[in-house]
């Protein structure tokens, strides 16, 4: 148990620095309220309605698909650097890596998530509107 | 060993990867009504990585990939039974999912998950394997997209997963900050050769077993157990029921006999730590049995009811691992095997009548063993057989488990378990006094097609024959786990 003692000298000094640092710019900040203040920030506009409202769902499938290749560029960056002394084999599973996120591409691709209007909606189970 | 000599011991898990891949394109190119292509392959995929797997068996063990996985038999046995569960789990869905092609493939990746789960050796790839085979299941729990059931068992699943996953790794944060490794081997040696202090040890023992537990469906981490058995699609029930359970029971196994177990004899605890853990098992153990069987006892939807009942044999599994020698854990993996066949039977009858019967209630099985007395009989075979009366395969699966623990003087616990056997035959038995006790005025028999009847003779048929010829079955499952203990 002897080296947690720095694990909680950690904590407190953690602790201690936030809390020095919020005092401080409490004491030394000049307060001016104003009302533009309390408005959220939204680059530069002034912001209309609630921020709970509903939105196209499309945004999670684009942000999921992000992920995709997020993921890949965040891997690619350490491979590149170990990339002189790896040699071949760093290239080669590398691209296996790649491969494997390829199919991820090519599935959402087929399924049509990359359009931001999805081709063709078949949602048999919704009642159809009226007209259509 | 390290990470590019490894691979060729590593041949079943890169030939399923490989088609996973391989099978998510061809199934972009099918055509609408060819889907179930992907089905067929899919089965195809499993039935080699089985055979790659099989071919494991006689294998030295082996430390792989810088000792994060280790190949041995015992990993070899779970893998089998693992690619089995998942074979036959396909043969059950077909009729079913015609079109829905990506189950199939989710179901690789939940078989790849498992194969990882039986061979892990380090901290992180156990939270990595176990959450690879959870994530798939909450989205399979789910897969009935526009029913509603579907959709809560599969929410109550992420929740109840992502709870437990987090307080196991919380526990595994301890194990770490206390012995300083996340190999589960390096791990041994610190327990034993440091004087740690018990509490900390015991803290973080029981937040695995919570872990491991919620995975086998364990008492008191088993609430999820019944919503989502009844919501999710009949062989997704199944599958729950036996695959990942026996991949859960094989880490649970392998964490014990490697972290928890005294290198020297192996079949003991660790002494300098007290963690009271044969005790605890067998409280949970008796807590979990009990609790399954007299929930079970009420219950209208028989799905439901084979939820509870898959708990109650968690109970009974565990009761073997309480004594914590071979003899144990042969009758567990034995019965593993057995528990399979007779869950799968039973879960398949639910399948094929439930069209016919238009509901999932026990009630609708009324007078079946006069429309349709094959399926009639064989689901009375399957009950008799949970229930674990001569002459099927559950009997000889209970008498291992309960003579691994008389042998160790458990009495208490076995008469407990006996006990909870007799509680049991109440509501199995129901199921059959329905089926042939009531009928109607009128009989309308079922016309059921030869697929169906195939398949349920080919689960029929491993019941009755474990329960008169078991032996090489039995010898399978000590020699594997008598490699295991011999390294």
């Amino acid at each position: 148990m002897t080296g947690f003692y720095i694990v909680f000298l950690f904590l407190v000094l953690g602790m201690l620095i936030v809390a020095v640092t919020l005092l401080l710019s409490r004491l030394l900040q000049p307060r001016k309220r104003e009302k533009d203040k309390f408005i959220p920030y939204e680059c530069g506009i002034v912001p209309e309605g609630e921020a709970w409202i509903q939105f196209n769902n499309r945004f999670y499938v684009i942000a999921l698909i992000f992920i995709i290749f997020d993921v890949e560029v965040l891997f690619l960056f350490p491979w590149a650097v170990v990339f002189d002394t790896m040699g071949m084999v760093a290239f080669v599973e590398m691209m296996i890596f790649i491969a494997i996120l390829l199919v991820g591409l090519a599935y959402v691709w087929a399924k049509g998530d990359l359009n931001w209007v999805k081709p063709k909606p078949r949602l048999a189970h919704l009642a159809k509107k009226k007209g259509e | 060993m390290n990470n590019l000599n490894s691979l060729q011991y590593f041949l079943p898990e890169l030939f399923l990867s490989a088609s996973i891949l391989i099978i998510i394109i061809v199934d972009l190119l099918l055509k609408k009504d060819k889907k179930i292509i992907t089905a067929y392959l899919s089965v195809l995929a499993v039935l080699v990585a089985f055979f790659l797997a099989y071919r494991q068996y006689n294998y030295a063990f082996t430390s792989l990939f810088e000792g994060m996985i280790v190949l041995d038999s015992f990993a070899v046995y779970f893998k089998v039974l693992t690619a089995l569960s998942t074979i036959i789990v396909i043969f059950i869905s077909m009729p079913a999912f015609r079109r829905h092609s990506e189950y199939y493939i989710l179901l690789l990746v939940v078989t790849l998950g498992m194969f990882l789960m039986v061979e892990v050796n380090d901290l992180l790839m156990i939270i990595i394997a176990m959450e690879m085979v959870g994530i798939i299941s909450y989205v399979l729990a789910g897969f009935n997209k526009f029913n509603m059931k579907s959709n809560e068992a599969s929410l109550k699943y992420v929740l109840y997963g992502a709870a437990s996953t987090g307080v196991m790794a919380f526990g595994f944060s301890y194990i770490y900050g206390l012995t300083g490794h996340t190999n589960l081997f390096a791990i041994q040696q610190a327990i034993v050769g440091h004087s740690l202090q018990p509490l900390p040890v015991f803290i973080a023992f029981v937040m695995v077993v919570a872990g491991l537990g919620y995975k086998i469906a364990m008492v008191p981490f088993h609430f999820w157990v019944p919503d989502v058995y009844e919501g999710a699609p009949t062989p997704i029930t199944a599958f729950l029921s036996v695959g990942p359970k026996a991949a859960g029971i094989a880490l649970f196994i392998r964490f014990l006999i490697t972290v928890v177990a005294h290198p020297a004899s192996q079949t003991t605890f660790i002494q300098n730590v007290q963690i009271q853990a044969p005790l605890l098992l067998a409280v949970l153990a008796v807590v979990t049995m009990t609790l399954g069987n007299v929930s079970a006892l009420g219950q209208k939807n028989i799905k439901r009811m084979l939820g509870y009942s898959a708990i109650a044999h968690v109970g009974y599994m565990m009761m073997a691992l309480v004594v914590f020698n071979t003899r144990g854990f042969t009758a567990i993996m034995f019965y593993m095997v057995v528990y399979m066949f007779m869950n799968f039977g039973a879960f398949w009858v639910v399948q094929s009548m439930t069209p016919h019967l238009g509901s999932e209630d026990i009630s609708a099985y009324k007078g079946l063993g006069y429309r349709h007395p094959l399926t009639a009989v064989a689901m009375a075979v399957f009950m008799l057989s949970l229930t674990g009366i001569p002459p099927f395969a559950g009997f000889i699966g209970k008498v291992y488990l309960f003579a691994a623990i008389i042998k160790q003087n458990w009495y208490t616990l076995a008469v407990i378990g006996v006990i909870n056997g007799v509680i049991s035959l109440y509501y199995y038995a129901y199921v059959i006094k329905v089926m042939f006790l009531d009928r109607d005025e009128e009989i309308k028999a079922i016309s059921v097609p030869l697929y169906d009847r195939v398949l349920l003779w080919l689960l029929l048929i491993p019941v009755l024959a474990l329960g008169v010829y078991w032996g090489p079955l039995i010898d399978l499952a000590h020699n594997s786990i008598g490699f295991f203990f011999g390294n």
